[in-house]
Formats: C-alpha cells, sequence, structure tokens
C-alpha cells in the first residue's frame, strides 16, 4: 500500500516541504563543486521503496564497520526491483565490490556480472534499477560513479542512505540523474525524486515486529493487547498528525504563521473527503457483516466449549448424531438470536 | 508501550514515551548490541576454534537458542511470501556462540518442490557455492549455518520429509539448524510465525517430554506433524538489530503508521479464514464419529478420551480463528469510527471553519 506524506510535514534531508517537485536550490557541499540541478528541475520519475532495502544498506554498512574495527567507511551496492512506466519500485539490493584507483572508485564489472545471473535466477521478475551507497548530499564522487552505472543500464537511480543523522526523519535520499549545460559545457547533474514507502502485509508485520522487538515472552502478552496495541501506536500518530495540521492552521488565522496556499487546500479537501464513505448502503452492509462474523464465532466458540465441559457430552452427540448437516446450523441459529441483540448494542 | 515515542506533539510527552519504552525494553531482556555492534564482527580464528572442538557431538541437545538479525528474517518473510502458495526454500549465514546459534543474514535458493524430496537443497550446490564465495568479497565472512523453508498456511514444525533432510544435515554440515516460515499465518494472526529445530540422532530419547506450545494443524497433515514430532526440538529465538537499524525502524515508523491503519486483514486473509474454518468442520466431524463410536461400546474409555481430546482441540482452533477474525473486526470498526463517523456537512468541525476563515482572507 503507498501513501503520499502530508504536505506540511515532510522533510526530507532538511529541505523545505514539498511534495512533487525536486525542493533544493543551489547547495554547496563543503566547498566542493555543486551537482544538484536547480530547484526548479522536476523528477520524471516516481518511487516506491521497500524498507527491507533500507535493513540492507543499514547491514551493509554496520558490518563494514565492524569488520574494519570500527572504521567508518562507505559502502556501495546495486538495488534492484521492477519498473512500470514511470513508476519504480525498488525491492531488494545487493553489495558491489569497488576498487580506488587513483583516488576514484571504479566498480568491478565482473563481479556486478556474477551477482546479476544469481539475482536473476531467484528473482526472475526484477531489474537492476541503480545503486546506493552511504554519506549525505550526492558529491562529484557519487557523479563519476553514476557514469559507471550508466554503461550497465541507461538510467540509473541513486539512492543514499546517511548513516550518521540522529533526527527522528528517514535519511534517505533518491536521485536521478540528468544532463544540463552548466558553464557551455554538458554536466550530468542530480535531481531528488519524491519516494514512498511500498509496503507488503507479511513486510509491515516483519518489520513491526523488530521495531518493537516483542520476541521475549510471547505467551504472556496476549494476542488481543498486542492487536490493540499496534492499532493504538497508529492511532496517536494520526492524532498527532493531525493536531499539527490544526495548530498549523489556527496560527495562520491569527496570523502567526505565512499561509500557504498549497497547505490550506490539502487540509481543506481531506476535511471535506471525510466521511469516507457515506451511503446508506455501505452502512446496511457494514453492520451485516459484523453482525455475521460475530455471531458465527461466539457461537462456534461457545457452543465448543460450553458442550465439550458437559457431562451429557456422550447423550448429547448421540442426539445430534443422525443429524450432522442440520446440528450446527441449528446451534449457531440459537446462539444467533441471544447473541444478536447484544452485538448489535455493544458496537454501535 | 510506546512504540511510536517520535512525532509526538509534546515535548514531555515523547521523553515519557521513550522513558516508557525502555524500561520496557530492559525488563524484558531484549538484546540490544553495544553501539560498537560486536555481534556483526566476525572472528574468524573463533569460529574455526568452536568448529574444531565440535561441542555438539557430545549432546544432543547443545544448542538451546538462536539468535536471528532483523534482516534475515525480515528477507526470510519477504521470500517466504512471494512463493504465495507454493513452498520456498534458502540458507542461513551466521556463526555459534556459546549453546547459541546466531544467523546474520539468509539468501533465497532458486530450487522448487522442497516438500516432496529429500535435500532439494542438493540441486543448488552450485548456486550456494557461488552465492557465499561472492558474499566473502563484500565483507560477509560467516558460513552456512542453516536453512530456512516456508509451510504456507500450515503452521512451524517440520514434516517427515524436512526431518529427513535435517538429519542428513546434521550428519554432513554440522553445525545447521532449520527454519521454518509460515507467511501466511503471520499474516493472518498479525505477527511473525517462525520455528526453528534441531533433529535428535536416530534412535535417541530426549530425556525429558517437553511440553511445547500447541499449534493448529490442518487435517491433512496432522499424521505427518504427529509421526515426528517428537523426533526434533525447538530452539528459543529471539531477534537483534544494530543501532543503525534501530535508529532506521524509528524514523520508519513516522511513515508507516499509515499502512498499519490501512491494512485490511479481513480481506487479505479471506481465502485462508474459509480454508480453516472447512478445516474446523472436518476436525468435528472426525470426533463426532469417534465420539458417536463409543456410544456403541459401553465403558470404552479410550476411544472416550481420544474423542474429547480431539474436541478440546477443535475448538482451540476454533478459537484461534475466531481470534483473528475478531481483530480484523476490530481494525475495521476503528477505521469506521475514524473516518466516516465524522461528518463534515452537518457539524462543521473547528478546523474546516478555521480553514474557510482563512482562505477567505488572505492577507
Amino acid at each position: 500500500m503507498e501513501v503520499d506524506e502530508p504536505a506540511p510535514t515532510s522533510q526530507q534531508n532538511g529541505n523545505p516541504p514539498s511534495t512533487s517537485s525536486a525542493p533544493p536550490s543551489i547547495v554547496i557541499c563543503g566547498g566542493e563543486e555543486n551537482v544538484m540541478a536547480p530547484s526548479s528541475t522536476v523528477g520524471s520519475i516516481t518511487v516506491s521503496l521497500h524498507p527491507l532495502v533500507i535493513m540492507n544498506i543499514s547491514e551493509h554498512w554496520t558490518r563494514t564497520r565492524a569488520q574494519n574495527d570500527g572504521k567508518q567507511e562507505q559502502v556501495i551496492g546495486a538495488i534492484i526491483g521492477q519498473h512500470k512506466g514511470r513508476h519504480l519500485e525498488i525491492m531488494n539490493s545487493f553489495e558491489l565490490v569497488f576498487q580506488i584507483v587513483d583516488d576514484l572508485i571504479v566498480i568491478d564489472r565482473d563481479y556486478y556480472r556474477t551477482k546479476e545471473e544469481q539475482f536473476k535466477q531467484v528473482f526472475s521478475e526484477m531489474d537492476f534499477l541503480g545503486w546506493y551507497t552511504t554519506g549525505d548530499i550526492p558529491t562529484p564522487s557519487d557523479i563519476h560513479v553514476h557514469k559507471q552505472i550508466t554503461e550497465i543500464y541507461e538510467s540509473p537511480v541513486l539512492l543514499k542512505l546517511n548513516p550518521l543523522v540522529k533526527n527522528a526523519d528517514l535519511p534517505i535520499g533518491v536521485y536521478e540523474s540528468i544532463i544540463d549545460i552548466v558553464n557551455s559545457e554538458t554536466t550530468m547533474l542530480f535531481v531528488q525524486l519524491p519516494y514512498v514507502l511500498a509496503t507488503e502485509e507479511a513486510e509491515r508485520i516483519g518489520v513491526d515486529h523488530v521495531a518493537r522487538m516483542s520476541a521475549a515472552d510471547n505467551s504472556e502478552t496476549s494476542l488481543v493487547a498486542e492487536h490493540l496495541l499496534s492499532q493504538h501506536s497508529a492511532i496517536k500518530m494520526l492524532h498527532s498528525r493531525v493536531k499539527l495540521i490544526l495548530e498549523y492552521v489556527k496560527a495562520a488565522q491569527r496570523g502567526d504563521a505565512p499561509i500557504s496556499h498549497e497547505a490550506l487546500r490539502h487540509a481543506y479537501s481531506l476535511c471535506h473527503r471525510l466521511p469516507a464513505l457515506q451511503p446508506e448502503r455501505f452502512k446496511n452492509d457494514f453492520y451485516q457483516q459484523c453482525c455475521d462474523l460475530t455471531r458465527n464465532a461466539s457461537a462456534m466458540r461457545n457452543y465448543l466449549t460450553k458442550h465439550v465441559k458437559n457431562d451429557n457430552l456422550k447423550q448429547r452427540h448421540r442426539k445430534y448424531h443422525h443429524d450432522p448437516q442440520h446440528r450446527r446450523l441449528k446451534i449457531l441459529e440459537m446462539e444467533s438470536n441471544r447473541k444478536r441483540y447484544f452485538l448489535v448494542m455493544k458496537f454501535f | 508501550m510506546a512504540s511510536g515515542g517520535n512525532g509526538t506533539g509534546t515535548a514531555g510527552g515523547d521523553s515519557q514515551a521513550t522513558i516508557a519504552q525502555r524500561t520496557w525494553e530492559l525488563s524484558n531482556n531484549i538484546e540490544t548490541i553495544s553501539a560498537v555492534d560486536e555481534i556483526y564482527h566476525y572472528d574468524r580464528q573463533q569460529q574455526q576454534d568452536i568448529l574444531t572442538t565440535k561441542p555438539w557431538e557430545r549432546d544432543p541437545h547443545f544448542f538451546k537458542d538462536i539468535k536471528i538479525s532483523a534482516l534475515a528474517l525480515l528477507k526470510m518473510v519477504m521470500h517466504s511470501r512471494s512463493g504465495g502458495t507454493l513452498e520456498v526454500m534458502g540458507l542461513l549465514l551466521g556463526k555459534v556462540d556459546g549453546n547459541s546459534m546466531i544467523v546474520m543474514d539468509s539468501f533465497a535458493l532458486p530450487v522448487e518442490g522442497t516438500e516432496t524430496r529429500v535435500n532439494a537443497q542438493a540441486q543448488a550446490y552450485e548456486y550456494m557455492t557461488a552465492y557465499i564465495e561472492a558474499a566473502k568479497q563484500v565483507g560477509r565472512m560467516e558460513n552456512a549455518i542453516g536453512w530456512y523453508h516456508s509451510h504456507p498456511g500450515y503452521g512451524c514444525w517440520l514434516s517427515g520429509i524436512d526431518v529427513s533432510t535435517q538429519l542428513l544435515n546434521q550428519s554432513y554440515q554440522e553445525p545447521f539448524v532449520a527454519i521454518v516460515v509460515d507467511p501466511t499465518r503471520t499474516i493472518s494472526a498479525g505477527k511473525v510465525c517462525l520455528g526453528a529445530f534441531r533433529t535428535y540422532p536416530k534412535g535417541y530419547k530426549p530425556p525429558s517430554e517437553e511440553v511445547s506450545e500447541y499449534q493448529t494443524i490442518p487435517l491433512n497433515k496432522i499424521e505427518d506433524f504427529g509421526v515426528h514430532c517428537k523426533q526434533y526440538y525447538s530452539l528459543d529465538v529471539t531477534y537483534f538489530k544494530s543501532s543503525l537499524d534501530r535508529r532506521l525502524l524509528d524514523s520508519l515508523w513516522n511513515k508507516y503508521w499509515v499502512n498499519t491503519l490501512s491494512s485490511t486483514s479481513l480481506l487479505t486473509n479471506a481465502e485462508y479464514t474459509t480454508g480453516q474454518i472447512f478445516d474446523l468442520s472436518e476436525k468435528l466431524e472426525q470426533s463426532e464419529n469417534s465420539l458417536g463410536r463409543s456410544g456403541i461400546i459401553i465403558g470404552s474409555d479410550p476411544h472416550e478420551k481420544k474423542g474429547e481430546d480431539k474436541l478440546a482441540k477443535a475448538t482451540k482452533d476454533s478459537c484461534k480463528t475466531t481470534i483473528e477474525v475478531i481483530h480484523g473486526l476490530m481494525t475495521q470498526i476503528i477505521k469506521s469510527r475514524l473516518f466516516n463517523d465524522v461528518s463534515c456537512q452537518n457539524n462543521r468541525s473547528p478546523a474546516s471553519e478555521a480553514i474557510d476563515v482563512v482562505m477567505e482572507n488572505p492577507s
């Protein structure tokens, strides 16, 4: 499932909020030459990123550091996934070997070819999409590597993860390259692309599990509590976001904050999208589904628990033995008539 | 327990939430590796020493627990899920530390039909060796420490074929562990369904009757499960992550909460739930038949006991399905409350009113 970042709160590497255009104006990185395209350039593709890739890169960096006795080193690797028209889905990644020749990074092509053969066998529907590295904003050295990658695949993307950043935002940037005329010569520049987090249900559960690390003593926490806790955390986030928007709007009303028409338009359309589903038919179907499920579920459970503990077990079974099909239905109906009243009251 | 300790409005609430999280983690012995992330360092000499002494040969119950890295878990889950209803398999890379096995990474193998033949891995030897060789060049120094495969929808346990494969592995590739993942149950239950097992050598009788957690097994697999379940034992599973992982996961939550709220497990699991109910009805028929029989033979206690046992198990199975369905329903009701029971037309919310005012006076 994919979701757009809410306008007032999206921040990527400290750039001003934006939803669809590449944000930064000229960025100077520590005296080095600037390699970012001017802010008016808009990216041509949309990107969705799976959390697995983020974990892969993180592990690559951590293990390289651990093997080198704590020294931090830049790591480089390839990203693979699927592309459909102008949309890229980055699903997985693997490491690449490189050598430093005359202060410049040279990618080992043979190693890449070996890995390409391997991943084609297991992930046949994925293609090579680009490369990743660690660091802050793109540098001329990245342009140099990017040019080499372009020889493998014509329009690669670059994914940069900054392992040293401490704030709460995801320190990831995705870039594509364009050729532009700078000082009357053709140079390659980077354009930042917006990305969303793609996900798959099993991945989400895995990430959730690892993030909250509830591996110890699973049997002691109730399943209901765990499920409700995760819902509660999500709702808390929703609440904080909504509060943020409300605060901004109130401040704009008072005159304390600058009015951004785009942000206000988004908030307005958000309010008018609620309630999400209104037609009468939905309400009826929804009630019906709730009743059906709760009735059948409770009936099933109660019938079985009650009758297992019953002393007249043998008798009851002899009685109903001759009527297997209708027996279960009858019991369910009995229970349902009793339960339906309570359930409807409880939930609505 | 506050996993949403970031992105909250007030600073006071933020630090309280993080304190609560830390206290909870401490009290639950969560493995937080130190800043140097020691576990990621591969000590070749230490590993070679362990391989020469082979302490597991003398004690079939030598390995007691297993630590799996966050990355390995995600990769296994993703790979299993991508197989759909087909079983997939892969290899685990890691090392040994005392009585624990440590799984650092995993990778998929291009093998099919893993539940139909013993040692399906043999087909992929070339791939395995090439992969491990290539991995060493990028700092992945660990060797193969086990294999994993998926049981989509029927639980985490070793089938007869799996036991034979694992016995073979434990004769020639020690130390080796077998991990089983169930991606379907992971999704339906909302929590990771994974088990790590080691087989006992042939003829070995485990000293004590281990009480293992009850699992729902579909009817067509119950016999396979029952025949072999005493031939192996499961290891305690814990997961670990690096300090960078932790920071990234916390940041990830800032965007991920939307997916948690918008997940619809009723829809995703509809097919699986239906399958479970069919299975349950068949089990009820079976237990009914065995109880019916006991009515004819008066005072035949073993049959009665078996029938009641079956019924008790069917009860547990139905409880599990019920709980999962109710959880799905809870999500739907929460969403309905949040997004449907708010009306913008009838009672104007303060936010939309404020926006109206501001839009009218752009100053």
